[in-house]
């Protein structure tokens, strides 16, 4: 029957980076044709409890690019079946299926991009907007010998954020990493970024 | 109050998955003035110490009743119910290492408890009764959220 003629997707694998899943696979290539794909997830649940069922992914059904975002539908720390098939007109391909399933707990975690500023005598960080998933561990200290390295925790409201209220003539470094409770891991540090007050020191 | 298993979980998430779906799975509840959950003051009464053991009742009976007696057409709520029953599934690992290190012992009062909630769904037929306990899902996030307070994302 027409139904296997039409060759599966092959090569599926997944990227993630910062919670931020893309499963992708090498194309059908039919010269001339348009051909369409449609994705499907199991969640450990469900192939634990009720294997026969698959659910269509929330952004992938019919799409044209031999790629699905599957952020949105990979929404627990648990394992994550996955498969996709090629349809041409009336002709659908059989289901291929991600040889080994997917844990979000596996997502790389990059250090976050952080931008320092001075606002007068107050230092000023803004964070990179991660998603709702993601914590910010900031440590910052005055750049001299035996310094304190204060912390604090953010959350990415999306806006700057006053960290500490510079004495003049002095620098002060800034690092950040990034913390995602959901699987429970933190990225590395961030490069630590320096800025300077001019002005004499205040006499001690 | 004592924290014997704490529970790493995204509850911000599983409240918004449930409320997306509240109206829709609550529309399809035939028989209003039943409960299954709700009727249980009690489980406002649950001690610290039996937290853990109404916890993994809880999880099971979900896991293992209703979200298997629910048959879902829609897409949309498929893809909410599949990802709180994942959540719970990965709740329920944690809840079982507790119970190997023997932080999740069942006192009589806890028994109870879970026993009435299964009475109450077997007085229902087994789709009625999933839809009805799906329903009241707010109920148990509630439950939990408040007895796991630094436990939750």
């Amino acid at each position: 029957d027409g139904v296997a003629i039409l060759p599966a997707p092959s090569n599926l694998s997944v990227h993630s980076a910062n919670m931020k899943h893309l499963l992708v696979w090498s194309p059908v290539a039919l010269p001339g044709e348009t051909v369409y794909y449609s994705v499907q997830y199991q969640g450990e649940y469900e192939s634990l409890y009720r294997s026969h069922v698959w659910i269509p992914s929330s952004l992938c059904s019919l799409t044209e690019r031999p790629q699905c975002d599957v952020s949105d539908d990979i929404t627990a720390t648990v394992p994550y079946n996955l498969r996709v098939r090629a349809t041409l007109g009336s002709r659908t391909s059989a289901w291929s299926t991600l040889k080994q399933p997917f844990n979000r707990n596996s997502t790389v975690l990059t250090p976050p991009v952080v931008a320092i500023s001075k606002d007068g005598f107050h230092l000023v960080i803004e964070l990179e907007d991660l998603g709702p998933h993601f914590e910010f561990l900031v440590a910052y200290w005055r750049r001299e010998p035996g310094a304190k390295e204060h912390l604090k925790v953010l959350r990415n409201e999306g806006v700057p954020v006053h960290l500490a209220t510079m004495e003049p003539g002095a620098a002060y470094c800034v690092k950040a990493q990034t913390f995602v409770k959901a699987i429970q891991r933190h990225s590395a540090f961030s490069q630590p970024e320096c800025v300077e007050v001019r002005g004499e020191a205040l006499p001690l | 109050g004592l924290r014997r298993c704490p529970i790493s979980m995204d509850m911000r998430h599983l409240q918004e998955s449930f409320q997306d779906i509240q109206r829709a799975i609550q529309a399809n509840d035939t028989f209003q003035n039943i409960t299954i959950l709700s009727a249980l003051d009690s489980l406002q009464g649950i001690k610290p110490l039996d937290v853990c053991c109404v916890t993994r009742s809880l999880l099971a009976f979900y896991m293992d009743r209703v979200f298997k007696d629910h048959q879902e057409p829609d897409p949309h709520i498929l893809r909410r119910i599949s990802s709180i029953a994942n959540s719970f599934l990965y709740m329920q690992k944690t809840v079982q290492q507790c119970q190997v290190q023997g932080r999740c012992h069942c006192r009589e009062e806890a028994t109870n408890v879970t026993q009435i909630i299964h009475n109450n769904y077997n007085q229902l037929e087994a789709r009625v009764a999933a839809v009805k306990s799906l329903g009241e899902l707010n109920v148990f996030l509630a439950w939990i959220s408040e007895n796991y307070q630094d436990g939750s994302a």
